[in-house]
């Protein structure tokens, strides 16, 4: 393979699989709780219609307008994922049909559509879109321009974000808190942590990073919008969380890894390689059904496993 | 006391009494309504005028009722697929991809027999349907029962496989089913005339026979897992997959079978599609219809209970009907959507009022959380 | 010992945690009515009753976990509301649970400082690990605190929830039967740290149904009986008789209710396991070339302390585990294994060890679970499609023959009480006209009275020429109810005795493997 067309899958797998990341690192932090969130692509899509809308309503110099829309993509897919805390937390109803439920209200026949032709975003591009930057000016450097710095800001949080939360969740009290909530909760409970608040912070963190994902989307990748654009990426950052045995480090691998297979039908298009388009774009969801195969067999399957009571509702023992 | 919480205390229902199958679905309408009417609310559109426009279009007249009856069809193939799934605790949500493979087959064996007799062809294309859906299903089954793989996902992605496969076929090859002579944009073959399935008209209510074959389906898969053998260890299975196997059922197999028959019924919703409305195979058309997740919705406001998915398939076709004739402006496109989408959190949510007796305790001075409190008006 | 003698009068005088009249009900429960409790720093006392006499809910109220309908508790002097178990925790009460609350993935020292208050954002290994070791080394509670729980036996287990409790500075212990799932001479071990707890003027509620037991290790006693407390007394004015009338209010001896004059030499062999093989959930082994025979009509008991290969005994020979070596014959005939189906088909009855969701679908009704093995059978359906008339008549009479209190044969099993639930098992499985039963733990958890019709429904099956497996760890039950039995250790079977003539120490020294001499239980 030519070496600069390795440079180039290897950028843009960077850039597609970051939102990919945003999402499945707060599936990470939502599931470590023992809460399945399946509404990961209503909350990004969510994400995706509340940051548009901001970007071209907020006036003010670009920075602002960008942090605008991501706080707001964030604090939109937040709002969702409470919403999922309190049927699932508060209510303890089935895991798995609420968060259907989620992805079918907000998804791409649902709210973030209506939202999207209510508020006509979807008749434009966004005004302003997420640029790519020039870090220390060195973007045209040999091979590490384009790999480390002429990503945009996003993608540089996301790094931050996969080295915080790896030392959040395994080397910091409250991070060991979340992984007893989500492995026991009747001990967490027993040994004074607040299951409830657990829970429910990290379904909400994890909302907002999906809602950033989103954001990536509607002002980066594809700057205008289309209804249902994040098209199964929620559902492909749900299966990496697996991939990725719940570490924030493994997932990164995956995410780029899918990413990659994402932008291979673009690129090898764009260079005339006769292979059929079909084929490529099938290739994301073909290879997450490989990778679930591939986790759900043998040794994987023994220590690394979910959460012990993932999906599991708290109850105390209250009769 | 500063942490003295469970103000709000749910206590197990020790019986769950017989009206709560019909009072939740009824109230979960009924919440979602009210929600919607927020949402409109805040969004500047008059709930009760859209509502009433709703209604009259997706109920008020017989053309109006033709045209619900119709946009019922599919999504009662869909739902019933999914409630025979979810039965056993299977969550089958590749329900749209079974529809589209049915779809495919259906309609590749109705141009390869346009010069046999309207009922060969029938037959055909209803063998064709169960069959493709059904195995297209199988693969997401075959991988639970082997590899133990979350059906949820892998069923998911195949729906995404069987876009792409559909989109393969009219626009990206020059397939069997693509019509050579379509110029510009690319169409599939029609069907011949023979292979158009009849309709029915009922005092001016037009009924499709797909509809008529999916209310037979609905009763014959309501008799299957109520009145027999198999039916029972469904049920087994759907309540504890360890009692199961300790009662010696097989429970790889009837994985397969019960994932077998649910993609069977939804890719005979792909055959009614070609045979009863589209008579082509219409990529754009099928891959914008989410028809897969409105049969989840439907199955889960049914209850799963399979003659209850034919009532509660009409009514989302009516919502749907209404959503196609009002669409503009006053009604945005995502509407019908949203509102499926709040009718099933309400569904959720009403589930828990069966399960629980929510009981507020008053004698603690702090003022009772807003959020579940409501929940005991509802 | 004369030192914590001394201690123990000095501080008596001040009580420790007063409970008074703790009532709680639960619908169609009285579980705690009017109940008084009083105990003192620097004492063991014991909680003593029978299964269902209210000892744990009275401890779950005291750590918070239940509010109480009425009473109050006072703990040093103070009056407490517990609105959750860390408020007790706060209050300086801490509880060892019967089944551990451990977080299984995390390492001893982690599961010891969880939810400690304070302390720092961040967390180093070495440092916890250093405090846990200086505490497991004070209290004599040998366990490695970088371990991860998993690997831990449950006497090690135990430990770890007994440090937890230390690290937390309680005042107040509470032990909830904490003897049942050791050995004899790891209950002594036990015994030795709860007396140098109390040494330091902290208060040891030791909660058990074990009389010796308490008399050993307690300084006094409040013993409850039916939801109510009826009365407190101190273990040097006691005997085993004396308590054991209080507890259960009529004088009783210690029953063997089978005859020892029975003789199975020529009944048929019905169930035969021949050097079975099998490893458990993580790999490891856990059944080593076990052998053992069942005839027809005998009671053979399988005694052991939990999690010595019982478990997977009775999975591999119902086959709902596979084996890795050996055969099981039932009636003569020899299983494949791994296939519950073929078992049943071969004759054999199942009570599991969780009767409410392996036994039972516990959402389905009573009648449903009345057939749900002979649902397949000929008279049950005709061409696939069940006989619902058949079913109904059928279970109604069931339930009415085993006496099983339930609003009809359409209620949901799970809405019934346990007892209630194993009846209806027992009924399901004693009409299949079984050849042989096996049956884990089968009273564990029911009151009185049930368990008297339980083992009376066994004994009468026996007559009936059922050969029964009865796999159990209360050996009380075991030495009443049997002909012959085993001991299992670690997988193995090491000793087997004609019931009659065994005698309970040598039994116990053989549960605690054959290291256990009777002179180091006696020094320790």
């Amino acid at each position: 393979m030519n070496h600069n067309l390795f440079v180039i899958i290897a950028a843009s797998a960077i850039f597609y699989g970051t939102p990919i990341y945003f999402a499945a690192l707060g599936e990470v932090l939502t599931e470590r709780s023992g809460v399945l969130n399946l509404g990961v692509e209503g909350m990004m899509l969510i994400g995706a219609v509340a940051g548009s809308w901001t970007s071209s309503h907020l006036g003010g110099p670009a920075w602002f307008v960008v942090l605008g829309a991501i706080i707001v993509g964030a604090f939109a897919a937040a709002l969702c994922a409470a919403l999922h805390g309190l049927l699932v937390i508060t209510l303890r109803a089935n895991q798995t049909v609420a968060g259907l439920a989620l992805t079918i209200f907000a998804g791409a026949v649902g709210l973030s559509s209506y939202l999207a032709n209510s508020w006509h975003v979807a008749r434009a591009p966004a005004l302003r879109q997420i640029r790519r930057l020039n870090v220390f000016g060195l973007k045209d450097a040999p091979v590490v321009g384009p790999l480390l710095f002429n990503h945009n800001v996003l993608t540089y949080l996301s790094w931050v974000l996969c080295v915080v939360a790896s030392i959040y969740l395994f080397r910091t009290r409250m991070g060991m808190h979340l992984r007893a909530v989500g492995e026991s909760p009747q001990t967490a409970d027993a040994m004074g942590i607040n299951v409830t608040a657990y829970r429910y912070g990290h379904t909400i963190v994890g909302g907002a990073l999906a809602g950033i994902g989103g954001v990536f989307f509607s002002l980066a990748i594809v700057p205008t919008w289309v209804d249902g654009m994040t098209t199964g990426r929620g559902w492909i950052a749900i299966a990496l969380v697996i991939f990725g045995f719940w570490r924030p480090d493994l997932t990164l691998v995956g995410a780029y890894l899918f990413g990659a297979f994402s932008s291979l039908g673009l690129i090898l298009k764009a260079r005339n390689v006769d292979i059929n388009s079909s084929i490529l774009d099938s290739l994301p969801f073909v290879m997450t059904i490989v990778v679930l195969v591939v986790v759900s067999t043998g040794w994987a399957r023994k220590r690394l496993g979910a959460p012990a009571s993932l999906g599991v509702a708290y109850e105390r023992e209250e009769r | 006391m500063s942490s003295v919480r469970g103000r709000v205390r749910f206590e197990k229902r020790l019986d769950v009494a017989k009206r709560m199958t019909y009072l939740v679905p009824l109230m979960s309408v009924g919440a979602a309504l009210v929600v919607g009417a927020i949402l409109l609310l805040a969004t500047g559109h008059n709930p009760i005028d859209t509502y009433h426009k709703v209604f009259s279009r997706g109920f008020g007249s017989r053309s109006s009722l033709s045209g619900t009856i119709g946009l019922a069809t599919p999504i009662l193939f869909t739902g019933l697929a999914a409630a025979a799934a979810f039965r056993m605790g299977l969550f089958n949500i590749g329900g749209e991809g079974q529809l589209i493979m049915g779809a495919v087959g259906a309609s590749g064996v109705a141009i390869a027999l346009s010069d046999q007799a309207a009922p060969v062809i029938f037959i055909a294309m209803v063998v064709a349907g169960m069959v493709c859906g059904g195995l297209y299903a199988l693969v997401p089954g075959f991988l639970k029962a082997r590899f133990k793989t979350s059906e949820i996902i892998t069923s998911l992605m195949m729906n995404y496989i069987a876009a792409i496969v559909l989109n393969y076929l009219i626009f990206n090859s020059t397939s069997y089913w693509r019509d050579p002579k379509s110029k510009g944009f690319p169409t599939g073959k029609a069907i011949g005339s023979a292979a158009q399935w009849n309709e029915f008209t009922v005092s001016d209510v037009v009924v499709p026979l797909g509809f008529v074959v999916a209310s037979i389906a609905a009763a014959v898969v309501w008799g299957l897992y109520k009145k027999t053998r198999f039916g029972f260890e469904v049920n087994v299975v759907g309540d504890s997959p360890v009692a199961a196997r300790y009662a010696g059922v097989n429970t790889r197999r009837k994985v397969l079978t019960v994932m077998g028959i649910s993609g069977a019924l939804a890719g005979l919703g792909g055959a009614s599609d070609i045979g009863d409305f589209r008579h082509v195979l219409d990529a754009k058309g099928l891959s914008q219809a989410g028809y897969g997740y409105t049969g989840i919705v439907v199955a889960a406001l049914a209850r799963l209970n399979p003659l209850a998915v034919i009532v509660v398939a009409v009514v989302m076709g009516g919502l749907t009907n209404a959503g196609y004739a009002l669409q503009g402006p006053d009604f945005p496109s995502g509407l019908v959507g949203t509102l499926q989408g709040l009718i099933l959190f309400c569904t959720v949510a009403g589930e828990v009022l069966t399960r629980y007796r929510v009981r507020i305790n008053r004698r603690t001075v702090a003022p009772a959380p807003s959020g579940p409190a409501e929940v005991s008006a509802a | 010992m004369t030192d914590a003698m001394n201690t123990t009068t000095a501080w008596a005088e001040v009580q420790a945690v007063v409970l008074s009249g703790i009532t709680k009900r639960f619908p169609g429960v009285v579980a705690n009515d009017g109940v008084n409790f009083a105990a003192a720093h620097g004492e063991v006392h014991a909680l003593l009753g029978e299964n269902g006499a209210g000892k744990s809910t009275l401890s779950n109220v005291l750590t918070g976990l239940y509010r109480p309908d009425e009473g109050t508790i006072d703990i040093g002097r103070v009056r407490h509301n517990f609105g959750s178990p860390r408020d007790a925790l706060d209050a300086g009460v801490g509880m060892v649970h019967q089944h551990f609350r451990l977080v299984q993935t995390f390492s001893v020292a982690e599961n010891v400082v969880l939810g400690e208050k304070g302390g720092g954002v961040f967390l180093s290994r070495r440092i916890i690990e250093q405090r846990v070791r200086e505490l497991s080394e004070r209290y004599h509670l040998p366990v490695d605190p970088a371990a991860k729980i998993w690997q831990l036996s449950v006497g090690e287990q135990q430990r770890v929830e007994i440090l937890k409790v230390l690290y937390r500075q309680a005042t107040v212990l509470i032990l909830d039967e904490p003897t049942a799932v050791l050995t004899p001479a790891e209950s002594q071990a036990l015994f030795t740290t709860m007396r140098a707890i109390v040494a330091e003027g902290r208060t040891v509620i030791f909660i058990s149904h074990k009389l010796d037991e308490v008399i050993d290790v307690a300084d006094r006693v409040t013993v409850l009986r039916g939801g109510r407390s009826v009365g407190t007394v101190a273990t040097s004015d006691s005997t085993v008789r004396s308590l054991a009338e209080l507890m259960v209010g009529r004088d009783i001896a210690f029953t063997r209710q089978r005859s020892n004059d029975l003789v199975f030499g020529d009944s048929p062999v019905v169930l035969e396991m021949r050097h079975l093989q099998a490893h458990d959930d993580r790999g490891r082994m856990a059944l080593k070339n076990v052998s053992l025979t069942v005839r027809a009509g005998e009671i053979v008991g399988v005694a052991g302390v939990a999690g010595n290969g019982q478990r997977e005994l009775a999975e591999v020979i119902t086959g709902l585990r596979e084996s890795s070596g050996g055969v099981t014959l039932v009636g003569g005939f020899g299983l494949r294994g791994g296939n519950p189906r073929e078992a049943i088909d071969a004759g054999l009855a199942h009570v599991p060890e969780d009767r409410l969701h392996t036994g039972l679908a516990p959402s389905l009704s009573v009648e449903d679970n009345l057939v749900l093995k002979s649902y397949r059978k000929r008279p049950i359906h005709t061409v696939g499609v069940l006989r619902r008339s058949r079913i109904r008549s059928m279970a109604t009479a069931l339930i009415e023959r085993f006496d099983v209190k339930t609003p009809g044969p359409q209620t949901a099993t799970r809405l019934l009480s346990g007892g209630n639930v194993q009846k209806v098992l027992l009924a399901r499985e004693f009409t299949a006209k079984p050849k042989v039963m096996v049956a884990a733990s089968p009273t564990r958890g029911l009151d009185v009275g049930a368990i008297e019709t339980v083992r009376k429904l066994i004994l009468q099956a026996a007559d009936d020429g059922v050969g029964v497996l009865l796999i159990s760890e209360d050996l009380e039950e075991v030495l009443a109810l049997t002909d012959r039995l085993v001991v299992m250790y670690e997988g193995a079977i090491v000793g087997e005795f004609a019931t009659s003539a065994a005698s309970i120490e040598s039994i116990g020294m053989l549960m605690g493997g054959a290291s256990a001499s009777p002179d180091e239980v006696a020094a320790s």
